[in-house]
């Protein structure tokens, strides 16, 4: 097993780039995430990592195997696909060994793999069913068996958990990430939904129109993202319109002089903070403040959050512990405090 | 099925508008076909047409007379060889035009295949006389181009019958297997491609077995129509290849025998009814 | 799923290969059809559209094709006018026994053509004798067997224009005061309209195309035009007949299209 490397992969349909100029170094183990929303090219990229498209330039790597121009049946992958694509007709004993039949493997080799396979995800006593009589959830451990009997060189997930309700997805996403720990094989799934991506990913890569946004870890996507739509995307952001006028200094379009962390050019650009890094004072310090009114109070149980809107008009959120007397209310007119080093700038 | 305002209470008003449809199937298709069941059973008379008995002599002569006997054999023997080859040829192109991405292809193939098949028989059967005759085009091209020195009898022969044949069943099959097919999902063909088996391996091993019923419903179907066809084995067999559908209308609008028309008429309604119904129930099974 | 592979290419010439038989023959009667000479040669010394005016001229050809033509007509409206009040009761007004006369009503189809022929025809003879009432060799009598025969397609395609459209419509205008009558005419019309023109184009190729149930029905001296190209096909074969087979690949291939606009074909078989 080895990890993967995409290099200036591009996928164009007609004029429109589906997936732009990629380049992506998967390493050997790793789970990596492909986040972002619809339409992102995250799943035209799987799809390419797969061999089901072709890229129209740029090359993929299985280690040091290329296998850009090789048809999907000798890339040795393994796939999960959303639906599971489990074979209707073939029983789940069946299934699992699907893949071995082309191997020319003797039969009580093929007997003994599949009965292992199942074996690791706990579904032995299913042999002989019907992929029909099965749960989602069930039905998913097949397709991971399934995938991994023929010991691929990758591991990969089409949006694995979407068919699932709330509850089964956290448990089932767990249950996965142990599984293929276990193996130690490289894989990669995408997911539009950044909590499954953060919860469960080694590193996440963060997709947009094509193109790749940043690729990091959870953390550093949160703390450092940089790109506006990745600071968006992950979590909730508060944008200050405005211009970096210098190293560290930051002018708002109200004029108020901001200070952050972090390196930018000059030009355009929007400090950034998250919300549970500021606090609602009676006066703020001067750099890293701002004038707010209150527009809307939202109690959540552990957490408060705080609609505000400043004089040059940006929305900005605030979140804290819910307190109890002397907690800000609507209409108020206050100051959103935050630490320097947790504010950055981005275009 | 729709449930709306109308239907809390049995209107039987509403549903009397299915009437007129009934009655005119009922006197003139089902009491027509009740008919000549019963007359399969009388017996022929040059004097007085029929003489009202009631026995089975005409089915028994059907079967064990030799020339009635070749009849059958024929009709069964083309129509089973039309049948698989049908089915093989149209198996590539449902596959082919289920799997295809573009929806406007999509249409005009359908509007292609079903072309040919909306023309009726005398027409189709035309354009085969053209191509196989003794000066037709297949000849014409072939002593052109030198693979021949005399012209080839390729029509009033079996094989042009069964020819012309697979051409009138072809567009049945294929639109038939190509419904069957667009339930069958494209991530079950990239599974089993991802598990390491081609391209082609895949439609055996996966796609074939899931259209399967499909497969016997259209192969039924297909039986059934060549069984019954009347101006291909006419005009493109010819007076020497004797086959049901034309037995049937000797018998009754020249020889004027209406009750061993109406056997082998029977016969032929039998077998159809029975693929019929053994196509709908496989056609019915779904995995999905 | 890739790029053009070997096998792929071999794929596609096999699909092109059976489509081409399936054409050919047509085309090849288009073809043949400005064929110069009377006797057909190949390859061709020239070409002529002087066929297809000696078609039209020919008694039988212009006779077989008004007669096609009305019957097709008559055949069509009969049909639309029992098969869309029947498509209405199956698929709008529950009753016992839905199916099975749904079933009964489209078994015009399931019917061999030329048992269907024979049994109609002896049906009439035997009607005629019974009320001296004559069908057999009548108009009338040809009209209701093409009736038969285009029913199914009405019913079909009715009841899948009606299976889709939305009752909630119907059900609106209910609320909104209109009485039975008025909800067809302002709303289920409309929406149904599409199925049933496809309904009556298909009603037409049906009953212009066939020839086993014309055979028997049809009286002395009058013919349809699938009859008068059989009946000429058994003596000769030469651009006459093909120009008139053109013409009605013309016809039926014209009545395709246009139900395509209104009925995505590829949803009702």
């Amino acid at each position: 097993m080895a990890g993967v490397t995409l290099n200036n992969i591009r996928k164009t349909y007609g004029t429109l780039p589906a997936v732009d100029d990629v380049s992506l170094d998967i390493r050997d183990g790793e789970l990596l995430a492909l986040l972002g929303p619809s339409g992102c090219g995250k799943t035209t990229t799987l799809r390419m990592i797969a061999g089901f498209v072709a890229p129209t330039s740029g090359t993929v790597k299985f280690g040091e195997r290329d296998v850009t121009r090789l048809p999907v049946h000798k890339r040795n992958v393994g796939m999960v696909f959303q639906g599971y694509a489990l074979f209707p007709h073939l029983t789940v004993a069946k299934n699992v060994e699907f893949g071995l039949r082309v191997r020319g493997w003797d039969k009580p080799k093929i007997a003994a793999r599949v009965i292992e396979m199942l074996r690791w995800v706990q579904m032995e006593s299913m042999a002989e069913r019907s992929p029909r009589a099965l749960s989602g959830g069930q039905q998913q451990r097949v397709a991971l068996a399934r995938a991994m009997a023929n010991h691929p060189d990758v591991l990969l997930l089409d949006e694995p958990f979407s068919a699932l309700d709330a509850k089964l997805r956290t448990q089932m996403r767990t249950e996965i990430r142990e599984l293929q720990r276990q193996a130690g094989i490289t894989s990669v799934f995408v997911t539009h939904d950044q909590e499954e991506a953060m919860a469960i990913a080694d590193r996440i890569g963060v997709m947009s129109h094509g193109k790749l946004e940043q690729l990091g870890s959870a953390e550093d996507l949160y703390k450092r993202p940089v790109s506006r739509f990745v600071a968006g995307f992950i979590g909730k952001c508060n944008f200050i319109e405005g211009r970096v006028t210098g190293p560290g200094r930051f002018e708002a379009t109200n004029g108020s002089m901001l200070q952050f962390t972090g390196a930018h050019a000059g030009g355009a650009a929007a400090l950034c903070f998250r919300p549970e890094h500021a606090v609602l004072t009676q006066s703020g310090t001067p750099g890293n403040s701002m004038p707010v009114t209150v527009k809307a109070v939202t109690y959540l149980g552990p957490v408060t959050e705080y609609d505000l809107v400043s004089e040059a008009g940006d929305r900005l959120l605030v979140s804290a512990s819910s307190s109890g007397e002397g907690a800000p209310k609507e209409g108020d007119k206050l100051s959103v405090d935050w630490r320097i080093g947790d504010a950055f700038v981005v275009d | 099925m729709s449930a709306g305002g109308m239907r809390e209470d049995r209107n039987w008003g509403g549903s009397a508008l299915v009437l007129p449809a009934l009655v005119l199937v009922a006197a003139f298709l089902l009491a027509p076909l009740a008919l000549i069941l019963r007359y399969s059973f009388d017996k022929y008379d040059p004097v007085k047409l029929m003489l009202g008995v009631f026995s089975p002599g005409n089915y028994v002569l059907a079967v064990a007379d030799p020339f009635y006997q070749k009849v059958l054999t024929t009709t069964a023997g083309i129509a089973a060889l039309s049948t698989v080859i049908v089915m093989l040829l149209a198996f590539p192109v449902a596959y082919y035009i289920s799997r295809l991405e573009s929806q406007r292809l999509r249409g005009w193939l359908i509007i292609l295949t079903m072309l040919p098949l909306l023309l009726g028989n005398a027409v189709r059967s035309a354009a085969w006389m053209i191509v196989m005759g003794t000066k037709g085009v297949a000849n014409s091209m072939m002593l052109g181009a030198g693979l021949i020195e005399e012209p080839i009898k390729i029509l009033y022969t079996q094989t042009a019958v069964v020819i012309a044949l697979v051409s009138v069943l072809l567009p049945f099959a294929i639109i038939t297997l190509q419904s069957v097919m667009d339930s069958i999902p494209t991530s079950l063909e990239e599974a089993g491609q991802s598990l390491g088996h081609s391209p082609l391996r895949t439609v055996f091993g996966v796609v074939l077995p899931l259209a399967m019923p499909g497969v016997v419903a259209a192969a039924a179907i297909s039986f059934a129509l060549a069984m019954n066809a009347y101006a291909t084995p006419v005009l493109i067999g010819g007076p020497t290849i004797k086959m049901m559908g034309p037995a049937v209308y000797d018998q009754i609008a020249k020889a004027n025998n209406w009750p061993f028309g109406s056997t082998l008429a029977c016969i032929l309604m039998l077998a159809t009814l029975l693929l019929t119904v053994l196509s709908t129930r496989f056609l019915s099974r779904k995995y999905f | 799923m890739g790029g053009l592979s070997l096998g792929r290419l071999a794929f596609l010439s096999l699909v092109v290969a059976i489509f081409a038989f399936v054409i050919a023959p047509l085309l090849t009667i288009v073809w043949v059809s400005f064929f110069s000479e009377k006797i057909l040669a190949f390859p061709p010394t020239g070409y002529t559209v002087t066929w297809y005016a000696r078609a039209s001229e020919m008694a039988d050809f212009y006779n077989g094709f008004v007669m096609s033509l009305k019957v097709g007509v008559c055949a069509t409206l009969a049909s639309l006018a029992i098969g869309v009040p029947a498509a209405l009761a199956i698929e709008r007004f529950p009753f016992p026994g839905r199916e099975t006369i749904r079933q009964v009503l489209l078994s015009p189809m399931y019917v061999p053509a030329i048992v269907a022929g024979a049994a109609v025809y002896i049906y009439f003879i035997e009607l005629e004798i019974l009320t001296t009432f004559q069908l057999a060799a009548t108009f009338s009598g040809l009209v209701i067997a093409h009736t038969l025969v285009a029913l199914p397609w009405t019913l079909r395609l009715v009841c899948a224009s009606l299976v889709s459209a939305n009752t909630v419509s119907e059900e609106a205008a209910r609320s909104l005061g209109a009485n039975a009558l008025q909800t067809f005419f302002y709303v289920t019309l409309p929406i149904i309209r599409p199925g049933m023109i496809a309904a009556a184009m298909f009603s037409f190729i049906a009953s212009f195309s066939d020839l086993e149930k014309s055979l028997f029905l049809v009286g002395p001296g009058k013919t349809t035009l699938p009859i008068a190209i059989l009946n000429y096909l058994e003596w000769s074969l030469d651009p006459t007949i093909a120009a008139v087979a053109t013409v009605q690949i013309l016809i039926i291939g014209t009545a395709l299209i246009v139900s395509d606009r209104f009925v995505k074909l590829g949803k009702v078989f």
